[in-house]
């Protein structure tokens, strides 16, 4: 038999736990219009609140995350989730290229400090393009591309040189989050590889570029794609320019591939001030650059001057 | 990741102190002694590839955590290698081989073999270096690639210690680009594309090559692209050494160990 003691004991711990709840709920409570509490009440609260409103039997796991709630909080939270999947990670690339300028493409190669100050010293241009070159992406992955966006002036435009040999879609997606404006593919890689690239391009609102770097004629390239690249890269590789000298940049296609196609064309391979000129000449709209701004240095900024200067 | 091979001694050089910046000597025996960053000196035990046995090389390209639990699910067998691939690389770079060559080394309790598939087709070498420091044991170039800038990548991946390996994809005809090469690569790919083969069926791997190029030169043959059972079954008949699948592991990768297991089988 219970002693009357022991009853008042049993009856203190209840009573003295009740008081417990009843203050940790005061200091939680929600006041009338204030904000909603803590990010994790928060998800406490829309995960009750979606147990509550599921139909009985089903699993709460299988019901959309976009059922209408009804309490405040929930809404609140609702609406605010929502605009967060509108509203991607990185600032949406605005920067266009317009056929009707001429750009100087500097390609980031070394490491991502040197392209930290190198970006640092160059004077902000809309007629520059940032490209993250494929060693660093290689290297330091699609950090690299971040950290040129973010070091990046404002409206600058960033281009990954992923050189996409396969598995096109996956890698355009890679780059769009990294927050690119433009990404290129091989034009040596499948056809299929390139119509799926240039698909997934548009999708994302990249722009696509065909590097034909090792390709015969870009120009048959060309004619068997389903749909056309925004930039096609003539390109002559490093290895090719320093041990064998004799093959040239092909600015002959220039004109050729322009006066088909509807497109910008770019070059890359040279790196003298009379390469560019000569690219220039030939009608060339982007001329990429990357050995005199391999590594920063004081001559970054005179450089770059020089470069946009003979870049009309 | 940058404190894990510093500097390669030779067997000889180990009592002098001195350092080593040219070629490292390539020793017959699987062993290699490194010296860390601390300066401790340490024998090393890595994978070479055996002539005559059959490897099943399996290539991650999920994100990092799921590769993680993917690797841990494998079974620890000398015959699985494995491939970091190429969105991989691009997404997570020289870190992202590092950790799962770490990953594969603390499941199988000795150094692994992990293949990067960088997929070279310029200026190749910042790239196979930085592979090779994160523990990568071969690194791929595109067969497309200039010659020269092939024969570079070769010379530089033997330089790192590293196995070369050539990917004849897109290639009408492997063997001409294999007789300008000297040196040759230790590995040559023949593959068929993933979005070919998504796009265009007709497209076969090309078995027929395995034995033409095998009898030729020195080199192991690896075949790209296999996805079934009966794919892999026909590649080893072919006198493949490596067959590398990607797809399987890829669209289903909790049934990571029934998969590798019924594969290893395939693969005697």
């Amino acid at each position: 038999m219970a002693s009357p003691i022991k009853v008042f004991e049993v009856f203190t711990t209840i009573f003295n736990f009740a008081i417990f709840f009843f203050i940790v709920r005061m200091i939680f409570r929600k006041k009338k219009g204030a904000p909603a509490g803590s990010p994790l009440l928060q998800f406490l609260e829309k995960i009750s609140q979606q147990a509550r409103h599921a139909p009985k039997g089903a699993p709460t796991s299988t019901q959309p995350a976009a059922t209408p709630l009804k309490t405040p909080i929930a809404l609140a939270f609702s609406s605010l989730s929502q605009k967060t999947a509108q509203m991607p990670l990185v600032p949406v690339p605005t920067a266009k290229l317009q056929k009707s300028k001429q750009y100087l493409q500097i390609a980031l190669n070394s490491t991502l400090d040197d392209a930290r100050s190198i970006i640092s010293r160059l004077p902000p241009s809309d007629r520059i393009i940032l490209e993250a070159g494929t060693p660093l992406i290689k290297i330091y992955g699609a950090e690299a591309i971040r950290t040129v966006r973010a070091m990046a002036w404002p409206g600058a435009y960033v281009v990954a040189d992923a050189k996409t040999a396969d598995l096109a879609e996956r890698e355009v997606e890679m780059a769009a989050t990294a927050g690119a404006n433009g990404i290129t593919c091989l034009g040596v890689a499948r056809v299929e590889t390139i119509d799926r690239f240039i698909a997934a391009c548009k999708q994302h609102g990249l722009d696509s570029m065909v590097d034909m770097m090792n390709v015969e004629s870009p120009h048959m390239l060309l004619r068997q794609l389903r749909a056309l690249p925004d930039v096609v890269v003539l390109h002559r590789g490093v290895d090719e320019t320093e041990f064998s000298k004799e093959k040239q940049i092909p600015y002959y296609q220039i004109k050729q591939i322009r006066g088909s196609y509807n497109i910008t064309v770019a070059v890359a391979g040279g790196d003298t001030i009379r390469e560019v000129q000569r690219a220039v000449f030939n009608d060339a709209n982007i001329v990429v650059v990357w050995k005199d701004f391999y590594s920063s240095s004081v001559d970054t900024v005179t450089l770059a001057a020089q470069f946009l200067k003979e870049i009309k | 990741m940058s404190t894990f091979r510093i500097r390669v001694l030779s067997k000889d050089e180990i009592g002098t102190k001195t350092r080593v910046y040219g070629l490292p000597v390539r020793p017959e025996a699987n062993w290699v002694y490194y010296r860390y960053a601390n300066g401790q000196l340490s024998k090393y035990f890595f994978m070479r590839l055996e002539k005559r046995k059959c490897y099943l090389q399996i290539a991650l390209n999920r994100s990092l955590p799921e590769v993680r639990q993917m690797i841990a699910s494998l079974p620890p067998s000398d015959r699985i290698i494995i491939e970091v691939g190429t969105p991989f690389v691009k997404v997570y770079g020289s870190s992202g081989i590092g950790m799962v060559y770490q990953c594969w080394s603390a499941k199988l309790g000795r150094p692994g073999y992990v293949v990067a598939d960088l997929k070279c087709m310029d200026r190749g070498y910042t790239e196979v270096a930085a592979a090779a420091a994160a523990g990568a044991s071969a690194a791929t170039c595109l067969g497309l690639a200039p010659i020269e800038t092939i024969s570079e990548f070769i010379k530089h991946c033997a330089a790192a210690g590293i196995d070369s390996t050539v990917d004849m994809m897109n290639v009408e005809f492997p063997f001409e680009v294999l007789q300008k090469l000297r040196p040759l690569p230790d590995i040559v790919v023949l593959h068929r594309g993933v979005d070919e083969h998504d796009l265009n069926r007709e497209r076969s791997i090309p078995l027929h090559m395995i034995r033409r190029i095998k009898g030729t030169y020195p080199v192991t043959i690896s075949v790209a692209g296999c996805e079934t059972f009966r794919e892999v079954t026909s590649t080893v008949f072919n006198d493949a050494d490596i067959a590398i699948v990607w797809r399987p592991f890829y669209e289903e990768p909790h049934k990571m160990a029934e998969l590798a297991e019924s594969f290893l089988k395939v693969v005697i």
